[in-house]
């Protein structure tokens, strides 16, 4: 298979046990190099282990994970090298300042001083955190977090972005600003994998949809095939919200 | 009150269930070494010492609620006060602390002693939940290194710099050099003991190196791709970048070899049990029977030869501490990959 038409993440027969419990079952897709691709799903349905797997962090109980043509359990150091990761608690030291969190990725990649400080300039000034430069991480608001772990995934220019729920609990100007940063990364041949309950934003961007219940697979096409409505369509396959009146709360104002 | 009743219940709950931080003893190698080196006046710098860091620190049943939990609870400025007094109490261990003070200190220490001792101790509570802000001053200063693992030095030296082991040392040290310019004709051995007790007194922070990184921190070294083997060098050099200063005006050569030694042992706690550890406190490591001796003593060992013999013996405990960095640098890496 040629590195053109190679898709940028590969799952074969993917497994993930805890014990007794199995969080990821028997998991199989590709993604598409420049896709964004959405993974959905309930709270615990696997979302946060599959990404873990793909990432080289978490070792599969069975079943194969290929990330831009690389072995994620035998290569996991070339794999951390070709990737950008956005992980749940984005992973920040306290003692260290937003930009010295990117002079870190810059150092440790080697992308050397003066491309690095370039770099880091623009991603501060494009996600709006050039105030925060000299902010440390233990001080940093919630979206400065989630910027700062942002940057450090795009600084060195990875082949495949991974991102744990970027779009929660951010501001909808934050929420904009990734929106068409990710469009646009995307615009440039680096494929986008990304988890979200958000589905108003995952409309707005996905190229494809992979939605999960317990572990398996339920839906995986291209965006545009999803039949009505992104909302309905996930109720209808993923989760049916429950009706219940509490009463106790007060009852309805006319 | 059924308020407080009702807290301290579940406080009692989650407690227990979390066997391991009550009974697995929390150690800090300098209060054991001063109790046992300097004896009777031990019993003074045990109740004082020993209360502080034990205290607040590992048997503290209060840090299991978050603090923003329980800011939000509806309770008074009394509750609290009182919540904040009877909480450790439902810890067995702060029974069985307070129980050995009271022994070790029966008819030798004075009631103004033992109001010294509850004022540390209160402070130890107060200072512990002052939230500080990494403003300017130092944490700004830190210099910079060559080298990929520029920031990450930089930033084990400000944890380093949050911890109470580095200011109990740096007392013993400044203390000491300012009593060889007033008084010159210290002893030779009174440089080996007190290098000795320097170095130990930084020494459970070597067995704790990452209880300062946080949950974030720790997925930040899983995503970097880094070996393990440089992940704890970096930890290692800011340990040392710290220990050698400290030991300048005693003995350095021996204070290095006792530093790498700490090191080399410490990393086996660091990786394969580590122990989170609380900013402006003394670190706990590992309990002071049989990992703490056998550091302390191995410490003692390498650095009475450097001292008496020759400072060759320094290129052993190189060679020691670069053979457990390689070695538990592979433990980090397994360690990480299994999540």
């Amino acid at each position: 298979m040629d590195i053109l038409s190679r898709p940028a993440i590969l799952c074969r027969n993917l497994t993930r046990r805890f014990g007794d419990f199995t969080a990821v079952d028997d998991m199989t897709f590709e993604v598409a190099a420049g896709a964004i691709c959405a993974f959905l799903g309930p709270n615990g349905a696997g979302k946060s282990t599959t990404l873990k797997m793909l990432t080289g962090l978490l070792p599969p109980s069975s079943g194969e994970v290929e990330v831009c043509g690389l072995d994620a359990k035998s290569q996991p150091v070339e794999l951390k090298r070709r990737i950008g990761v956005l992980p749940e608690d984005f992973g920040l030291f306290d003692d260290l300042t937003v930009g010295e969190h990117l002079s870190l990725i810059g150092d440790v990649y080697g992308l050397g001083k003066t491309l690095t400080r370039a770099r880091t300039d623009q991603l501060l000034r494009v996600l709006n955190l050039e105030h925060g430069r000299d902010t440390f991480a233990g001080s940093c608001s919630h979206g400065m977090r989630k910027k700062t772990s942002l940057a450090m995934a795009l600084l060195p220019n990875p082949e495949v972005l991974f991102l744990d729920e970027p779009f929660e609990a951010i501001d909808p100007v934050t929420s904009k600003i990734m929106r068409d940063l990710l469009q646009a990364i995307a615009g440039r041949g680096i494929t986008v994998f990304f988890t979200s309950h958000v589905l108003s934003a995952v409309e707005q961007i996905a190229t494809q949809l992979i939605m999960i219940r317990k572990g398996r697979v339920v839906w995986n096409t291209p965006a545009a095939e999803v039949p009505v409505a992104l909302e309905q369509h996930y109720f209808d396959l993923v989760e049916t919200p429950v009706a219940e009146d509490i009463e106790w709360l007060g009852s309805p104002r006319s | 009150m059924a308020r407080l009743a009702a807290i301290l219940k579940a406080l009692g709950r989650a407690l227990g269930r979390d066997q391991k931080s009550i009974w697995s003893l929390a150690g800090n190698n300098f209060f054991i070494v001063s109790a046992i080196v300097l004896q009777d006046a031990g019993t003074f710098i045990y109740l004082i010492i020993g209360l502080v860091i034990l205290l607040p620190l590992s048997t503290d049943p209060l840090r299991k609620i978050p603090a923003s939990r329980l800011r939000l609870w509806p309770l008074d400025r009394r509750e609290r006060w009182i919540l904040r007094a009877v909480s450790p109490w439902i810890n067995p261990m702060t029974w069985a602390i307070a129980a050995l003070a009271i022994w070790m200190a029966h008819g030798k220490v004075t009631v103004g002693l033992w109001g010294l001792a509850a004022g540390l101790v209160a402070s130890g509570f107060v200072l512990s939940s002052l939230k500080i802000t990494r403003g300017n001053g130092l944490w700004r200063r830190i210099p910079h290194f060559p080298g990929p693992l520029n920031q990450l030095i930089r930033k084990n030296l400000r944890a380093i710099l949050c911890t109470l082991d580095l200011y109990c040392a740096l007392l013993l040290s400044v203390s000491t050099l300012a009593f060889r310019i007033a008084l010159p004709a210290l002893p030779r051995e009174a440089f080996l003991v007190l290098t000795l007790l320097v170095t130990v007194a930084l020494s459970s922070y070597a067995q704790c190196l990452f209880g300062l990184d946080g949950k974030g921190g720790l997925s930040r070294y899983r995503l970097l791709p880094l070996p393990g083997w440089q992940v704890l060098a970096a930890k290692d050099a800011a340990f040392l970048l710290v220990a050698i200063p400290l030991t300048l005006p005693l003995a350095p050569l021996t204070g290095i070899g006792a530093a790498l030694m700490a090191l080399a042992i410490g990393h086996r706690n660091s990786v394969n049990a580590p122990r989170p550890q609380v900013r402006w406190r003394f670190s706990t490591g590992a309990a002071f029977l049989p990992r703490g001796l056998a550091q302390v003593a191995a410490m003692a060992v390498v650095a009475s030869w450097i001292f008496y013999y020759s400072a060759l013996f320094l290129i052993p405990c190189a060679a020691a501490c670069a053979g457990s960095i390689w070695w538990y640098g592979r433990s980090i890496e397994r360690m990480l990959k299994d999540g």
